[in-house]
C-alpha cells in the first residue's frame, strides 16, 4: 500500500526533518505539510491523504483527534510525541487514533508502526496474559511457549512472549535462543524507546510469534524496577494481538505488578500427588480483593490424569473455584520437544497436549476481553 | 562461680536448588529425621515463606511461626533476648523428636518476612540446636544468598529431567562457584536418579564439570507414600530403597560412613579413601 501523508507539526524544523525521512521512506509520499492546525483542517483535503502525522503535544493535542477524524474520515491517523508515554498513546488510541510514534522517527521506524497498526486492525493494545503459579514447576513455560504458537497460528495476529523470570528465565531453551537481548536490557533502556525501536528486542520465533528472552545467568537482584517493567508490558502491547508474560513463581513485586496489569492472570499449577491444591487455594485467596475476579484469574492445572471432564470438575470442587483448563500429563512429547528446541504441539500436533493447548486458545480468542489500557 | 563455657554454634545444613520441585523439603525432613533419630538436637527450618510444605509434609499444625518469632524480635526489649526455642513446634514419632520453625500461615505475613530478621532467626537457633537444618526456595534471592553464606555445608540439589531443569542447574552451580565457597561445603546432590529420562549421568555431570557427591533413587510411590502418612521415609521400619539412600546421605555427612569403613577395611583403607 502507498501512504500519501499529511503532516501537521508545528516546529519548523521537526518539519523539515520529518518531511525529509517520510520522502525517503519506500511506498510513502509527502501529500501535504502544516505548521498550523486551521490550515491543516481546513486546506490538506485538496491533497487527498490517507495517513496524518498529527503532532499532539499541543494544547487540547487529544481534541484535535476527533477533528481530523472528522475531516479526514478515509485517513488513518498517527499521533506523534516527543517522548513515549503510555497514558498518551493510550488516551491517542482510545481517541480514534491508529497508533503513537515518537519523533523524530527514522523511514524504517515508521514502516514498522505502520505495519504493526495495518495488521492489530482497529482495536487498541494487545491482551496481556500473564502466567502466575504459586511454587515452581508448574508446567507454565511449557504451556505458555505451546499456547503463542497456537494463538498465532488461529488468529494470524501477532503474538508476542516476555519471559520476566530474571533468574531463570527458560524460554530461551523451550525455543533454543542465543538472545543478544533479553528483558533486563529491555526494562533497562525502556525509557529510551518507543514501540518500533523495542520490536528489536523480541526474538521471531515463528511466523507472528516473538520472544523477549529472560536473563541467561541469574541476575542477582531481588527485584526490578516495577515502574519499567509496566511502561515495557504498556508499550509491548501496541506491537501485539496477545502477549504472554512468563513471570517468576510465588509473590514478589515483579508477579504482582504484572498480574495488576494484566488483562487475564493464568493461575497455573502441575498436579504432582502432594499439596498442590491447598497451595492454589491460599495463592486464589489474595487474588479475591480483584472486585472481577472470576472474569480475570483463570485457573489452570497442568499433567492432570486422567484429562478428563471428570477430573476438572473435582478439581474445580476441591478449589471451591472455576477450572478453565486442565493439561494433560505428556512428559515424553514435552521433555522431547524441550530438548530438540521445538514446540510440543508442533510435534504431535493430534496428542491430547495440542488439543487441550489449542481449546485455551479458543477460549481466549472467543472471550473477547475487555481491553484494560485503563490498567496501565 | 560458674564454670565458663564456650558458646556453641550449630551445624547449619541449607537445602537449595535452581529448579523447582527436586524434592528439598523430602530429603530435609527425612535428614531432620535420621539426625534426630541419632540423638542430635534437630531444628528445621522452613524458608519456603510462601509455600512451604515442612509442615504440610509432617502434618504440624503450628501454632507460631516464624512470622511470629520476627514480630517478638521486632517488639523485644533491650536486654531481654527472645527465645526463638519458643516458636517452635515439635515433631515427634515413636521416641524421635525435632523441632520445626513453620513457614508463616498467611501469604501477607510471609511476603513480609525480612531476611536480616530470618537470618536473626538461624543464628539464634544454632545456639541452642546441634543441627539446624533450613528449608528454601529455588532462588537467589537476598535471603538465601544470606543463608548460603552463613550454612556449614549446602546440599545443592538436582534432577536430570529436561533439558531446561539442567540448565538451571548449571547456572546454579556455576553461581555457586563464583561465590568462592569452600569446595567441600557444597554438595550436589542428585534426586530420583532413575527417573525416565534419555540424559544419562555422565553427560550431567561432566556438564557441571563434577560428580555429584550422592545419588538418590526414584521412589516416587514411597516418596508420595510417606507424604500421605505424614512419616519421613527414614522412621519407617521395613525401609525402603530410598529410606536407606537418605540414611547413608546422613550418614556420610555425620562422617559415620568412616568410622565404619575405617572398622571393616583395615589400615590401608585410608589410601583408597585419598585415592579412590
Amino acid at each position: 500500500m502507498d501512504y500519501r501523508v499529511l503532516l501537521m507539526e508545528s516546529d519548523r524544523l521537526m518539519l523539515e526533518r520529518l518531511s525529509q525521512v517520510i520522502n525517503d521512506t519506500p511506498n510513502f509520499s509527502l501529500a501535504a505539510r502544516f505548521q498550523n492546525v486551521s490550515d491543516a483542517l481546513g486546506q490538506g483535503a485538496v491533497f487527498n491523504p490517507n495517513l496524518i502525522l498529527l503532532d499532539i503535544e499541543q494544547p487540547d493535542g487529544m481534541g484535535l483527534i476527533d477533528q481530523f477524524k472528522r475531516a479526514y474520515p478515509g485517513a488513518a491517523i498517527l499521533c506523534m510525541g516527543e517522548k513515549w508515554q503510555a497514558e498518551n498513546a493510550s488516551q491517542s488510541v482510545k481517541a480514534g487514533a491508529k497508533g503513537y510514534i515518537i519523533k523524530p522517527f527514522t523511514g524504517m521506524e515508521l514502516q514498522e508502526t505502520v505495519e504493526t497498526f495495518s495488521r492489530l486492525g482497529g482495536d487498541a493494545g494487545a491482551e496481556t496474559l500473564v502466567f502466575f503459579s504459586p511454587k515452581g514447576k508448574s508446567g507454565k513455560t511449557t504451556l505458555i511457549a505451546n499456547l503463542a504458537m497456537s494463538l498465532a497460528r488461529k488468529t494470524r495476529e501477532p503474538v508476542g512472549i516476555i519471559d520476566a523470570d530474571l533468574q531463570f528465565g527458560d524460554m530461551a531453551v523451550f525455543f533454543n535462543l542465543a538472545p543478544q537481548t533479553t528483558i533486563v536490557e529491555a526494562v533497562r533502556d525502556v525509557r529510551f524507546l518507543s514501540p518500533a525501536s523495542l520490536r528489536s528486542y523480541f526474538m521471531p520465533v515463528a511466523s507472528n510469534v516473538s520472544v523477549l528472552c529472560g536473563t541467561p545467568t541469574p541476575n542477582m537482584m531481588d527485584k526490578i524496577a516495577i515502574d519499567r517493567l509496566e511502561n515495557l508490558i504498556a508499550m509491548s502491547r501496541s506491537l501485539f494481538r496477545y502477549i504472554l508474560i512468563d513471570v517468576p513463581s510465588g509473590f514478589n513485586p515483579t508477579s504482582i505488578a504484572a498480574a495488576e496489569g494484566s488483562s487475564t492472570t493464568f493461575m497455573v499449577t502441575m498436579i504432582n500427588g502432594a499439596y498442590e491444591i491447598d497451595h492454589t487455594k491460599r495463592a486464589l485467596d489474595v487474588f479475591r480483593d480483584w472486585k472481577d475476579v472470576e472474569e480475570r484469574l483463570k485457573v489452570i492445572f497442568t499433567r492432570v490424569e486422567p484429562c478428563d471432564s471428570r477430573s476438572k470438575m473435582e478439581l474445580a470442587q476441591k478449589l471451591g473455584y472455576p477450572v478453565t483448563e486442565i493439561i494433560p500429563n505428556e512428559y515424553t512429547i514435552v521433555s522431547d520437544a524441550a530438548d530438540k528446541g521445538k514446540m510440543a504441539t508442533d510435534i504431535r500436533p493430534d496428542s491430547p497436549l495440542s488439543r487441550q493447548v489449542d481449546r485455551l486458545a479458543e477460549h481466549i480468542i472467543g472471550r473477547r476481553h475487555r481491553i484494560r489500557w485503563a490498567a496501565v | 562461680m560458674g564454670v565458663f563455657t564456650q558458646e556453641i554454634n550449630g551445624v547449619v545444613i541449607t537445602f537449595f536448588s535452581t529448579a523447582s520441585a527436586v524434592g528439598k523439603t523430602l530429603i530435609s525432613t527425612n535428614m531432620a529425621s535420621e539426625l534426630a533419630r541419632q540423638g542430635k538436637k534437630v531444628c528445621l527450618v522452613d524458608f519456603d515463606l510462601q509455600f512451604g510444605d515442612v509442615s504440610n509434609y509432617l502434618q504440624l499444625l503450628p501454632q507460631r511461626t516464624a512470622y511470629d518469632l520476627q514480630q517478638a524480635m521486632s517488639q523485644q526489649q533491650q536486654g531481654v533476648a527472645v527465645r526463638a526455642e519458643e516458636f517452635l513446634t515439635p515433631y515427634e514419632y515413636h521416641n524421635v523428636v525435632f523441632y520445626v520453625l513453620a513457614a508463616p500461615t498467611k501469604l501477607e505475613e510471609a511476603y513480609n518476612i525480612d531476611a536480616d530478621k530470618a537470618m536473626d532467626m538461624v543464628r539464634q537457633l544454632q545456639k541452642v540446636f546441634d543441627y539446624v537444618l533450613v528449608d528454601t526456595t529455588s532462588t537467589f534471592s537476598k535471603l538465601n544468598l544470606a543463608l548460603l553464606d552463613l550454612s556449614t555445608i549446602v546440599s545443592f540439589l538436582g534432577i536430570v529431567d529436561f533439558i531446561p531443569t539442567i540448565k538451571n542447574m548449571k547456572i546454579g552451580s556455576e553461581t555457586l562457584k563464583k561465590m568462592n565457597y569452600d569446595k567441600n561445603k557444597i554438595r550436589l546432590i542428585l534426586n530420583r536418579s532413575n527417573a525416565k529420562t534419555r540424559i544419562s549421568i555422565e553427560d550431567v555431570e561432566n556438564l557441571l564439570g563434577e560428580p555429584f557427591y550422592h545419588i538418590l533413587p526414584n521412589d516416587f510411590h514411597a516418596a508420595s507414600q510417606s507424604i500421605k502418612d505424614g512419616v519421613p521415609l527414614v522412621l519407617r521400619s521395613g525401609g525402603s530403597e530410598l529410606g536407606e539412600a537418605l540414611r547413608d546421605l546422613v550418614a556420610r555427612y555425620t562422617n559415620r560412613v568412616y568410622d565404619d569403613a575405617g572398622d571393616e577395611r583395615g589400615s590401608e583403607s585410608w589410601l583408597a579413601r585419598i585415592f579412590g
